[in-house]
């Protein structure tokens, strides 16, 4: 039978670090049934927050990757994915909110709009992800829900509005006043579970009226009908209201801001029923693939059942039951035992067991549908391939993945670490496509690279434990780059003669900048004078160059190799002679090709009391950076600059004893620029001398 | 066009400001228009052109946020000329910081506290200030005379700011610039006014201390890229 899509959601839970998102979902297991008692994230039971289904997560009380989770919430299935909320992990974030309509943003009562905050809310202003706020954490000291709505609709530029009044604040939180129903709610039994509705508090009544009009002036502005009745003063049923913040909601226009305390089961319930009310099912959504038949033309997918098959791997896990594949269901139906093809790879794959994940256990499913979040069981893939039925050639869009920025060794410590290494690492960069690994040719190490230290130091904790592969990490290295600034001619012959058959080949071309993109190979050989089948030797030649510079040792990126002349041996010619022709071609036209090293440059925030904003500045420069500007907010600053992410390692221990720890900092990749003239002759000294060493 | 050509090609050079900078005199610069004409985007041409002849401009934007402000510099940048070489963009953004304010935060002290931060830190000394969004129905000429002082003080070659005047305000000095400055004119060395009239956008010199023109002569703004053209 077919789904009835209207009332499905799928929705990422996001916000700053340690906002309480993991508590939330915990609650809202609770209360849609789906787990019977209530661990919290660092509690004393030892048991952990159900989401929080990494050993690793459960130690530290942070959420490292989203698991996905499945609720149903009255009459309405709700897919939940729990998103980390520290800037290392974004690309966990940005993969859920691809996959999601809708998402709820957790913000802390006191801490209020975070640098966090901002940076998921940029993120889902990239992929137009309509979102409710939620207020959590309104029984702490200095708890102001007001406050953070302003900061939202300042700081966000969002137009957020309460939803709800709290009934006392900090330590006196009771529960909460509906300001649609215009109704007191309160929290009763051990956790909350049964709501209680009385008459809003006589002390109260002026400011949720005030309120109330306020929300109701703000929202008539999405439902003519609205301000029709608004105007003529009539009798406002809910039903009209809900329309309006719906259509507010879903247009990105309006931002619906409900309050609580998932720690004090409070205020859980009321914002479940904004997510059925409020976020997007999804149709409401317009979703694109490419059609790789198509010169990949972008088309909307249907959400049609009857449709052929298109679904997204949006996630890797490597579980305890084998490797598990996220999937998000476009548009056409799986149903267990089906063969499915994956667009990348051109392969066939069969679905032997189909499962809707609850955090780390399994409800075994026949079929999926539309808008459905599963999980696959036993499918070889890597993070962002898409599935379809066969006969249709599509992909969903590409997802946006930023380069890594940092790099260290890791080395095992012995035989058995290092085969155990290996499957760890296989796994980690199918899991994450901002997790890569590669062997140092000459040093024989094992370097990884990623989105910062902790992003590295979560796979290195994951690979002692997972995998039981006990390694020692080097210091983490910036990942610099080398690039061309012109062009530069080449023309090489290799030639060697050493009895029987010898080598010969010869290559002859330019090299030049290439704006965009890492590489790229260019043929423009007539008449043959390279055989056909050596012109792939030729490519393969130009990229091996590329893995280390000559400047710092440092990968090539931005380089287009053409080739336009050259000459064969019919006896002696062959790939390897081609491959070591075009290595030579390659360091003959690099020097001359003005090569410099790039650095990437990380966006860096730092929140805090005015007073230090003077300290904070100067402490940024002289990490080299460029203050872009500052946001005054009173006795609140904001100093935002582009930093080298090398002079950033240390920082946050500076920033403590500069600002007494009243300051937090955040930082995420901006670009890559060239290095200053004194650096790069620093790092090229060095590079000379690690060599010379060896 | 390179660099040189942008900074001699440019309208505003007819102001004649930059000569009187290099001199050391210190002056306010004044655009004004009613809400929504683009104000900023006449600003940020000046900072640029400011920028572009060496000088470090501390753009000051209340009620706006900084990449919001960012976006101004980049978008009129890039209308102003196509192809800017990476190391001309570099320096430029080296070039410019952002301050902005929340509207109820602005006041002159503490501009002066977070300017004398940026200069003692050695972070960023200005040549020339923007302050764009200043409220000059709360702020009359005493506050504008303190501000003076404090350019003197920073050696702050110039400062320009936008104003807002209202249609339904017929106020006006004996130069014609309009309220709220109409009484506090005489303090500024340069009055520019946008002013639309059919579909043509003219940006009139109402009060121009050092110009190499005569007051009340128009520049014309193109009123797709609100770039200033000479008329």
């Amino acid at each position: 039978m077919a789904k009835d899509l209207s009332r499905v959601r799928n929705i990422g839970i996001s916000a700053h670090i340690d906002s309480g998102k993991t508590t939330l979902t915990e609650r809202i297991l609770f209360y849609t049934d789906r787990i019977h008692a209530i661990h919290e994230v660092r509690g004393k039971d030892g048991v952990g927050a159900k989401m929080d289904s990494m050993e690793l997560e459960k130690e530290r009380g942070i959420t490292i990757q989203s698991a996905a989770t499945y609720a149903s919430w009255k009459d309405v299935d709700i897919n939940i994915i729990d998103t980390p909320g520290h800037v290392d992990f974004t690309i966990e974030v940005e993969r859920a909110l691809r996959v999601l309509d809708g998402a709820i943003l957790v913000l802390c009562s006191v801490g209020g709009v975070q640098s966090q905050s901002i940076t998921v809310s940029r993120q889902m202003a990239r992929y137009k992800v309509p979102r409710i706020a939620f207020v959590n954490k309104c029984d702490r000291t200095g708890a102001n829900p007001a406050r953070v709505t302003q900061q939202l609709r300042d700081k966000l530029s969002l137009n957020a509005h309460l939803m709800q009044l709290p009934i006392g604040l900090e330590g006196e939180f009771e529960g909460i006043v509906d300001l649609i129903t215009m109704k007191a709610i309160y929290f009763d039994g051990e956790n909350g579970e049964t709501m209680r509705e009385e008459a809003i508090p006589a002390e109260m009544a002026a400011e949720a009226e005030g309120m109330r009009e306020a929300m109701l002036e703000e929202i008539s502005m999405f439902s003519d009908e609205l301000m029709e009745t608004l105007l003529e003063g009539g009798e406002i049923d809910p039903r009209l209201i809900h329309d309006a913040v719906r259509s507010g909601t879903l247009s990105l226009e309006f931002t619906p801001v409900f309050i609580g305390s998932a720690y004090k089961n409070k205020g859980i319930q009321p914002l479940l029923d904004a997510v059925s009310s409020y976020l997007p099912c999804p149709t409401d959504v317009v979703n694109h693939a490419l059609d790789l038949a198509d010169e990949e033309k972008e088309f909307a997918v249907s959400n049609d059942p009857d449709d052929k098959l298109i679904m997204l791997a949006f996630k890797l896990e490597d579980g305890r039951y084998g490797q598990l594949t996220y999937v998000r269901t476009y548009q056409g139906i799986l149903k267990k035992g089906e063969t499915v093809y994956n667009s990348r790879t051109g392969k066939k794959v069969k679905i032997g067991r189909l499962v809707r994940m609850h955090a780390d256990e399994m409800e075994e499913i026949d079929s999926c549908g539309p808008g459905d979040i599963v999980a696959l069981f036993g499918v070889d893939c890597a993070s962002g391939d898409t599935f379809t039925a066969e006969g249709l050639s599509a992909s969903m869009s590409s997802m946006h993945i930023p380069e890594p920025v940092i790099s260290l060794a890791v080395i095992p410590v012995d035989n058995k670490a290092q085969t155990n290494m290996s499957k760890a690492l296989n796994r980690f960069t199918k899991e994450d496509p901002t997790f890569r690994t590669y062997v140092d040719h000459e040093t024989g190490e094992t370097i990884i690279s990623g989105m910062g230290e902790l992003h590295l130091d979560v796979y290195i904790e994951r690979m002692k434990r997972e995998y039981k592969a006990e390694v020692q990490a080097g210091a983490p290295q910036v990942a610099y780059r080398e690039t061309i600034t012109m062009q530069a001619a080449f023309d090489y012959t290799h030639k060697k003669q050493t009895g029987g058959s010898g080598q010969y080949g010869r290559v002859a071309g330019y090299l030049e900048p290439l704006e965009e993109g890492e590489y790229e190979f260019v043929d423009q050989i007539v008449g043959g004078v390279i055989p056909r089948e050596y012109i792939p030797s030729c490519d393969k030649g130009f990229k091996k160059s590329l893995a280390k510079g000559s400047l710092c040792g440092a990968a090539i990126t931005g380089v287009r190799a053409v080739i336009d002349d050259g000459n064969s041996h019919s006896v002696d010619s062959s790939d390897v002679a081609f491959q070591l022709a075009a290595q030579g071609a390659f360091r003959e036209a690099y020097s001359k090709a003005k090569p410099v090293i790039m650095e990437p440059i990380m966006k860096v925030a730092v929140e805090g009391p005015s007073e230090f904003q003077g300290a904070v500045m100067g402490s940024l420069n002289q990490r080299r950076g460029m203050i872009i500007g500052t946001v005054e907010e009173g006795n609140y600053t904001v100093v935002e600059a582009e930093v080298p992410l090398s002079e950033m390692f240390g920082y946050s221990t500076t920033l403590r004893s500069l600002t007494q720890g009243k300051a937090e900092f955040t930082m995420e990749f901006a670009t890559f620029k060239q290095v200053p003239k004194s650096v790069s002759e620093e790092l090229i000294k060095e590079y000379q001398e690690e060599k010379k060493n060896k | 066009m390179g660099k040189e050509d942008l900074i001699t090609s440019n309208p505003l050079r007819v102001l004649g400001l930059d000569n009187k900078a290099e001199e050391g005199r210190q002056s306010l610069g004044l655009v004004m228009a009613r809400a929504g004409l683009g104000k900023t985007a006449i600003l940020v041409q000046i900072a640029l052109d400011s920028m572009l002849r060496g000088n470090r401009v501390l753009h000051v934007a209340i009620g706006e946020t900084i990449e919001k402000t960012r976006d101004r510099y980049e978008d009129i940048l890039t209308k102003m000329v196509e192809d800017l070489n990476e190391e001309t963009e570099s320096d430029l953004s080296r070039r410019r910081m952002i301050m902005t304010f929340k509207e109820n935060v602005f006041s002159r002290a503490m501009l002066e506290e977070r300017l004398k931060d940026l200069i003692q830190q050695d972070v960023f000394k200005p040549d020339c200030l923007i302050i764009d969004g200043y409220d000059f129905d709360g702020n009359g000429r005493q506050a504008m005379e303190d501000l003076k002082q404090l350019m003197a003080e920073l050696g702050i070659s110039v400062i320009w700011f936008s104003a807002v005047s209202h249609r339904e305000d017929p106020r006006t000095s004996a130069d014609g610039v309009p309220a709220p400055c109409h009484t506090i004119d005489d303090l500024f060395e340069v009055v520019l006014v946008i002013n639309p009239q059919d579909s043509v956008m003219k940006l009139d010199i109402l009060r121009c201390a050092y110009c190499e023109v005569e007051p009340g002569t128009t520049l014309l703004l193109d009123p797709s890229t609100m770039l200033i053209q000479k008329s």
